[in-house]
């Protein structure tokens, strides 16, 4: 049957001499990998379509028991250029493709594919001084998606109210009010940290504005969560990669 | 597992080969003279022990440095950036270009674990050091998005050196129509448009 659905490649490989296997994020069918015949052929229909982040309309012969669809067509909408043109776009583009494509379903999640083409459409328009706060934003909302929320509007043990100064639960995923909290290792958040979090989940960029040290300490915050609530401690190259560049 | 077994899967292990394709190759063999297998084994074997990089350049090649590198006649004011020493043969096909060239080895892409350090660019940087006669690195990585992160990084590292930077041009391929092009090659076409001159 041909599908066309709207999508967004997130990883695009050679196969053979002159195909190519691409993992789609698509609006209707969730995650899917599709073979491109020919797509490397100076001649092909194809042309410069299938790079990673773009995105457009995708028409694929698809079966549902087959793991390997057919793409007939890639209809680009927006091929996020700008992504290639700062290391650390492209490294949060990274990063946001790899928690799509290990962590979403084969099934139509059109909030992820939405929240995914948000996100990507910030990180190739928002101005150089706002990608870190672009790309926390981009990954913390798509976990928020993808049903990994961290719990930031109370204290994730007691539901009570939460203090100025909170810590946050790396093992229970979440922030913690003053008296479950005490005693708690690790650094804790104040006033600009925590409405920064809250922002970030809710996917928004316009954050107040954070010094340095505080934006590494996000990235790491941001990276063990993952690590110990999405990941299962799997490695995740290219989440590692932008915490190590930025 | 028979000996049958292991060419087989030895030779699935190869890009682009399947389980199918890799038996197909090994019944194939099976056929041939012994000498004709022979052969193909011994050729195998000493790619494997006489073929190394370049240790100036990373081009692969039987001697050091290579033919290339080690030519008075090609132009040592340039320098071009190529993702694999693969990439080094289309380019001289040509007949176009008599400068130098760089092998980085591959390209930025986190997804599959590949990062600056897995790249040849510090070897790059020494090469443009104190002394150098280069006066421009063309950056030819392919037209991917990988391929224009790794030249943006390749830039950034290189901005410091002074050295002018170019990238090789994006568009349409000559015995084209524009009829026939995709909307994305157009777009590059028209955004690395030229003024033309008399000549």
């Amino acid at each position: 049957m041909l599908v066309s659905t709207p999508a967004i490649i997130l990883h695009a490989f050679p196969y053979g001499d002159t195909s190519k296997i691409v993992r789609l994020a698509t609006r209707d069918l969730g995650v899917q990998s599709v073979i491109a015949k020919g797509a490397v052929r100076p001649k092909s229909p194809f042309g410069a379509r299938l790079q990673a982040m773009s995105e457009g309309t995708a028409h694929l012969y698809h079966r549902s028991h087959r793991d390997l669809q057919t793409l007939s067509a890639f209809d680009v909408t927006n091929q996020h250029a700008s992504l290639a043109a700062e290391m650390r776009r492209y490294a949060a583009a990274a990063a946001l493709a790899e928690l799509v494509l290990r962590f979403a379903h084969e099934e139509p999640q059109p909030v992820v594919y939405d929240g995914l083409a948000g996100a990507l459409a910030a990180l190739s328009e928002v101005p150089s001084e706002a990608v870190p706060y672009a790309a926390l934003a981009a990954l913390w909302h798509e976990i928020v998606l993808l049903g990994f929320a961290p719990t930031v509007d109370a204290c994730v043990r007691c539901r009570g109210t939460l203090a100025d100064r909170t810590p946050f639960s790396l093992a229970e995923g979440g922030l913690l009010c003053a008296r479950c909290g005490r005693g708690a290792g690790g650094g804790a958040l104040r006033g600009d940290d925590r409405a920064a979090l809250h922002a970030f989940a809710a996917g928004r960029w316009d954050a107040p504005p954070l010094p340095a040290p505080h934006l590494a300490a996000h990235r790491r915050l941001l990276v063990r969560f993952i690590q110990r609530h999405v990941a299962d401690d799997r490695a995740m190259p290219a989440l590692a990669f932008w915490e190590g560049l930025t | 597992m028979s000996v049958i077994e292991e060419l087989t899967a030895e030779l699935a292990k190869l890009p682009g080969i399947g389980r199918k394709t890799a038996t197909r190759l090994t019944y194939h063999l099976l056929k041939q003279p012994a000498a004709t297998v022979t052969r193909l084994a011994e050729t195998i074997r000493a790619v494997g022990e006489r073929v190394h990089p370049c240790t100036v350049c990373g081009n692969l090649s039987e001697v050091e440095p290579c033919p290339i590198c080690a030519d008075p006649r090609r132009d040592g004011s340039v320098v071009c950036v190529v993702e694999e020493a693969s990439d080094i043969g289309p380019i001289e096909r040509t007949g176009a270009y008599r400068g130098l060239y760089h092998v980085l080895g591959g390209r930025l892409s986190p997804l599959d674990g590949v990062g600056p350090d897995d790249l040849r660019v510090d070897a790059l940087r020494s090469r443009l050091g104190n002394g150098s006669h280069v006066r421009e690195v063309i950056l030819a990585t392919n037209p991917s998005m990988e391929g224009e992160v790794t030249a943006t990084f390749v830039r950034g590292v290189l901005a410091a050196t002074g050295v002018r930077v170019t990238r090789i041009a994006l568009g349409l391929p000559m015995g084209g129509e524009l009829e026939y092009a995709d909307g994305v090659t157009i777009a590059r076409a028209l955004a690395a448009r030229r003024e033309m001159g008399e000549g």
